[in-house]
């Protein structure tokens, strides 16, 4: 359960309508009148090169900056008239570096610190704090220190103390970054079981293998603007759109670009899926992968 | 980064007079400021310097940062003003000039207060000059060429350069902390934003210590920078006028014992009272508007 109660405001878990945003130092635009609803438990991913406003556009959405111009909605509440604290039950924002918020003494403690701003009762806080435990597999870390853990598993505490308050919008920066393969793969699947617990997730990444494999539909931005909203397939096959943002299809898709969706394959997104292709072309089943996504 | 929490002493480039000035000659000028403010007690010097001080700041373009990171004299001086007046520096006898509910006000110690003030407002104000001209690197370079081990350069240019680093460290600690609900005000605040912040020093020092060694930090032969500092002759000119003059003034002031003319100027009690009454409300002025700040959420 979440406490996700869109309001009259707006049914949509994000509405972002006309939203500016130009910083006080400098009349720098950090964003130019953007566009964008998200419906309850979709998961997105937002990317562009540094500087094409995607951060502004996650700290509009949890109140840390209000927009200049526009108006910024979640989860049915107005940001612009309510503070940071305010919008924390409303809306998750993991900060991409953990050691940016770690500070209890215990992992335990520092899962609690959320709920109890938030103004949960202690049975309450108890119930969540071993809900977010168990979802994120944190049992034997629980009376550690949070700085004396390993880096992916501080990267985990991190997610898991914003996820322990329960905010029907889940915002991450950056979860991949100088994270192992093991560890994005859990983080992968984490995203993905959150959404079906009907949490709207907003991925913000240069991590374009994860969010290939994880998101329904990416967001492009550039210059301060969105220039595409639309599926990953549709987003990672457009070459003109990948040169034009300087970014880079994963590999896997590039490859079924320049081989099998000539030949009418799909635009694959995953190496499973350009696997399935061939092997369907050749007659020879794909060997399996150990670690395959899924 | 969203949390610029731009520090108010830091430089502003540009490529004025004083920008181009030899950062030696400033320091120059800077440590004769001081020498000469707390050598003398006469306020037509101080208010001069100070003034002098100010009309730098056109020339080099600053005046909106000079006057905000000048700020912070509000509280001092407004404070310092009001002190002497209820309570002078001075020796007794003091001569009541009025009453205002339980305090009793005295001229005496307005004058002190003034030399006091003067001293700050001067010293700062240059001192914010030459901050807010200087690039940190050219100054250091400068202090490698006078012979200053440049490991003390070092500290001293890493202790500026971190400022900025961590004041935005801090604003994003906030910022990740009030994701969380945390009220950013009072004791239940400390913990969250300080712990994360000192974590982050120590590492950051770990890796910078590991990043110079790596680098050849600490071995011998005569540091180059990157960055040139010249001396231009109108450098020389800058730095020994301002020896010279400083010095001179400094050297007079303390022959004629502080050159203090508090004898020659007479504040009516009318002026002590108004003066009094403007400093305690920008005082507690100050000191509302900080509680308001905190509590505002």
């Amino acid at each position: 359960m979440t406490d996700a109660t869109p309001s009259a405001l707006s049914p949509l878990a994000i509405d972002v309508r006309g939203a500016r945003y130009v910083y006080p130092t400098g009349n720098v635009t950090a964003l130019g009148g953007v566009d964008l609803q998200v419906k309850p438990g979709e998961i997105i991913g937002i990317i562009g090169q540094n500087g094409s406003g995607k951060t502004t556009l996650t700290k509009l959405l949890n109140g840390l900056l209000k927009p200049t111009a526009g108006t910024v909605i979640v989860d049915g509440v107005d940001t612009a008239k309510k503070s940071v604290q305010e919008m924390a039950p409303h809306v998750g924002y993991v900060f991409q570096n953990p050691n940016h918020q770690l500070f209890a003494r215990t992992v335990q403690m520092e899962l609690e610190f959320g709920p109890r701003n938030i103004g949960l009762s202690e049975e309450e806080i108890a119930v969540r704090v071993a809900e977010a435990v168990e979802f994120f597999g944190l049992q034997d870390y629980i009376e550690e220190h949070p700085y004396r853990v390993s880096f992916p598993i501080r990267k985990l505490v991190g997610i898991a103390s914003i996820v322990a308050m329960r905010p029907p919008i889940l915002i991450l920066d950056e979860p991949s970054t100088g994270q192992d393969h093991n560890t994005t793969h859990v983080i992968n699947g984490l995203m993905r079981r959150l959404r079906d617990q009907g949490t709207t997730v907003v991925c913000v990444s240069h991590d374009m293998p994860l969010l290939a494999d994880v998101v329904e539909r990416v967001i492009v931005m550039k210059s301060t603007e969105i220039i595409a909203d639309a599926s990953p397939r549709e987003v990672f096959a457009d070459k003109t759109l990948m040169a034009r943002t300087n970014l880079q299809a994963p590999q896997v898709t590039e490859i079924a670009l320049q081989t099998v969706v000539p030949l009418g394959g799909p635009v694959a997104l995953t190496p499973a899926e350009l696997a399935a292709d061939i092997a369907m072309r050749t007659g020879r089943p794909a060997a399996a992968r150990t670690d395959a996504v899924g | 980064m969203s949390m610029q929490a731009a520090l108010p002493v830091a430089m502003i480039p540009g490529n004025s007079i004083i920008h181009r000035i030899n950062p030696i000659a400033k320091l120059v000028w800077v440590v004769g400021y001081v020498v000469l403010a707390f050598s003398t007690q006469n306020i037509v010097v101080l208010y001069s310097m100070a003034l002098f001080a100010l009309l730098l700041a056109p020339i080099a373009g600053i005046t909106k940062p000079l006057l905000k990171g000048a700020l912070i004299l509000v509280p001092v001086g407004s404070s310092l003003l009001a002190l002497q007046i209820i309570a002078p520096a001075v020796e007794r006898p003091w001569t009541p000039v009025g009453e205002i509910g339980p305090l009793t006000l005295y001229g005496d110690g307005i004058y002190y207060g003034f030399v006091l003030l003067g001293r700050i407002v001067a010293s700062l104000l240059l001192a914010l000059v030459m901050v807010m001209t200087t690039h940190p690197s050219d100054l250091f370079t400068s202090l490698s060429k006078l012979k200053v081990p440049y490991t003390l350069n070092f500290m001293l240019a890493m202790t500026l350069q971190l400022i900025p680093v961590f004041q935005r460290e801090v604003g994003i600690i906030m910022s990740a902390q009030k994701s969380r609900g945390m009220k950013g005000k009072g004791f239940s605040a400390v913990l969250p934003s300080f712990v994360p912040v000192f974590v982050g020093a120590i590492e950051r020092v770990q890796q910078l210590s590991i990043s110079l060694e790596s680098r050849g930090f600490g071995s011998n032969g005569i540091k180059t920078s990157y960055r040139q500092v010249r001396g231009r002759p109108s450098d020389w000119v800058i730095g020994i006028v301002g020896a010279l003059a400083l010095g001179g003034l400094s050297a007079y002031s303390i022959w004629r014992g502080t050159w203090n003319i508090s004898s020659d100027i007479v504040f009516s009690p009318l002026f002590v009272v108004v003066t009094f009454v403007i400093s305690a409300t920008l005082f507690f002025g100050v000191v509302l508007f900080a509680v308001f700040l905190s509590l505002k959420k």
